[in-house]
């Protein structure tokens, strides 16, 4: 059984965490910056995170996964959508020293502009050691035509299916307890 | 009715022409076979029809019921009663098929959907294609085999009940099975639905034994080069497309 932990910022703030038991974060930011420092630091824990923000002004969201021991584990599904003409930016940081072996640190990072905002990903994968899995992929545009296609081919207009779209894209696991995200799901409402 | 005046169709910002002045017309309750040799614009024509971002009739009209549909978005076609069953299903992932079929069916009847009926009804149809009723749960064709995806298709024209059934190689990559499992359904669709007409596309005379058409037509280069019934759909399994000449059978 996994720690669970639901995080919602509406202001900038900083978080650092010491990682030694199974845990998954879920991050929900609005219109606000991050600054994120996980230390993994037991051997055979494994970490999910899931960042998903709604931007309005220019922002940052860093995060830095340090993979202090060997045999850890970590997950990044950072997902944004930058809703007017701003800067998004997302560092993304999976850091195993030379110590670490036998690590997996997969980072998955997309954006989605609404409309013609400046966004930028830095995917870093910081490796110092031979014995580890690691991918990384970044994404930065529209939604797909061919899904809303799609979805208005059958019968759905292109509102509601942006709609579906960006629900999915932005509550992007089934494991989410919405009664704990209210906040955010409505500001998904008024994008 | 659904016509097809004189259609002439590019690319989206080419000079590409794929279709080269096509007409039809399906009148209600008739199957229409259209075959032909590969890149010959079969799967463009179903993707015109149903307004694709990347094809523009350039020429000629496509109307239902006497209207012109050129104008309308995809979501104003489908409420037409225009479906396409598509060949390689779009893949979302995050949005669940029940999610996804109920959003579609609340714009088609502009009502809320009772959530207890719909999954009674869509968990019958299920049954019905042979789908996991677990299915409804998971994300739209989001792993699903290439013949699960083909039954969420018919899945959908069961729920949505369109007037103009357009299947574009519906039969490609399904198994013995799953292809009777399939025909079956839109046969018994087409008989309790009497005013709907189907638009087959396919290479293979095989789906024609299950589902039996009234005109086949054979579309080359951009246009409609031969017409007539099944025996056409016969005799180009046995001579292939290069030995048909132009022309109209009756």
């Amino acid at each position: 059984m996994s720690k669970v932990l639901y995080v919602i910022d509406t202001k900038n703030k900083d978080y650092k965490y010491k990682i030694d038991e199974d845990t998954i974060i879920y991050h929900f930011s609005i219109n606000s910056s991050s600054k994120v420092t996980i230390d993994l630091i037991t051997e055979g824990v494994n970490l999910y995170y899931y960042y998903n923000n709604i931007n309005y002004d220019d922002n940052e969201f860093n995060i830095k996964v340090n993979h202090k021991v060997g045999n850890t584990h970590s997950e990044l599904y950072n997902h944004g959508v930058n809703v007017k003409n701003n800067k998004l930016t997302y560092y993304v940081d999976g850091i195993i020293p030379k110590k670490s072996a036998k690590c997996i640190c997969n980072q998955d990072n997309q954006i989605i502009n609404i409309r013609d905002g400046k966004s930028t990903i830095w995917p870093n994968l910081l490796i110092d050691n031979y014995d580890v899995d690691s991918n990384h992929s970044a994404y930065i545009g529209k939604f797909s035509e061919e899904k809303i296609f799609y979805l208005m081919s059958r019968g759905i207009n292109r509102e509601d299916a942006t709609r579906l779209l960006l629900e999915s894209f932005l509550i992007n696991s089934d494991s989410i307890d919405l009664n704990k995200i209210d906040e955010f799901v409505k500001e998904i409402d008024k994008i | 009715m659904l016509e097809i005046k004189n259609i002439y169709c590019s690319i989206t910002d080419s000079d590409l022409d794929i279709l080269n002045g096509l007409s039809l017309k399906i009148k209600e309750g008739e199957t229409h076979v259209i075959m032909g040799p590969n890149g010959t614009g079969k799967s463009s024509l179903a993707k015109a029809i149903m307004g694709h971002y990347k094809y523009q009739i350039t020429k000629g009209d496509i109307l239902i019921d006497k209207k012109s549909i050129l104008d309308l978005s995809v979501d104003e076609r489908a409420k037409q009663g225009l479906f396409l069953c598509m060949q390689d299903p779009t893949v979302i992932e995050g949005v669940s098929n029940s999610e996804f079929l109920r959003t579609a069916l609340m714009s088609k009847t502009g009502e809320k959907v009772n959530l207890y009926s719909f999954i009674t009804e869509v968990e019958k149809s299920m049954k019905e294609v042979k789908l996991d009723t677990n299915m409804l749960h998971r994300s739209l064709n989001m792993g699903f085999s290439g013949g699960e995806k083909k039954k969420n298709e018919v899945l959908q024209l069961k729920v949505l009940k369109p007037k103009y059934i357009i299947l574009d190689e519906i039969d490609s990559g399904l198994d013995v099975d799953s292809l009777r499992i399939v025909c079956d359904n839109i046969r018994d669709y087409m008989k309790e639905n009497k005013d709907a007409s189907l638009l087959i596309i396919t290479h293979y005379p095989r789906i024609l034994e299950y589902l039996k058409p009234d005109y086949v037509h054979i579309l080359k280069d951009g246009k409609i080069r031969k017409s007539g019934d099944i025996s056409l759909a016969l005799e180009i399994e046995k001579e292939g497309y290069t030995g048909i000449k132009d022309g109209q059978d009756e």
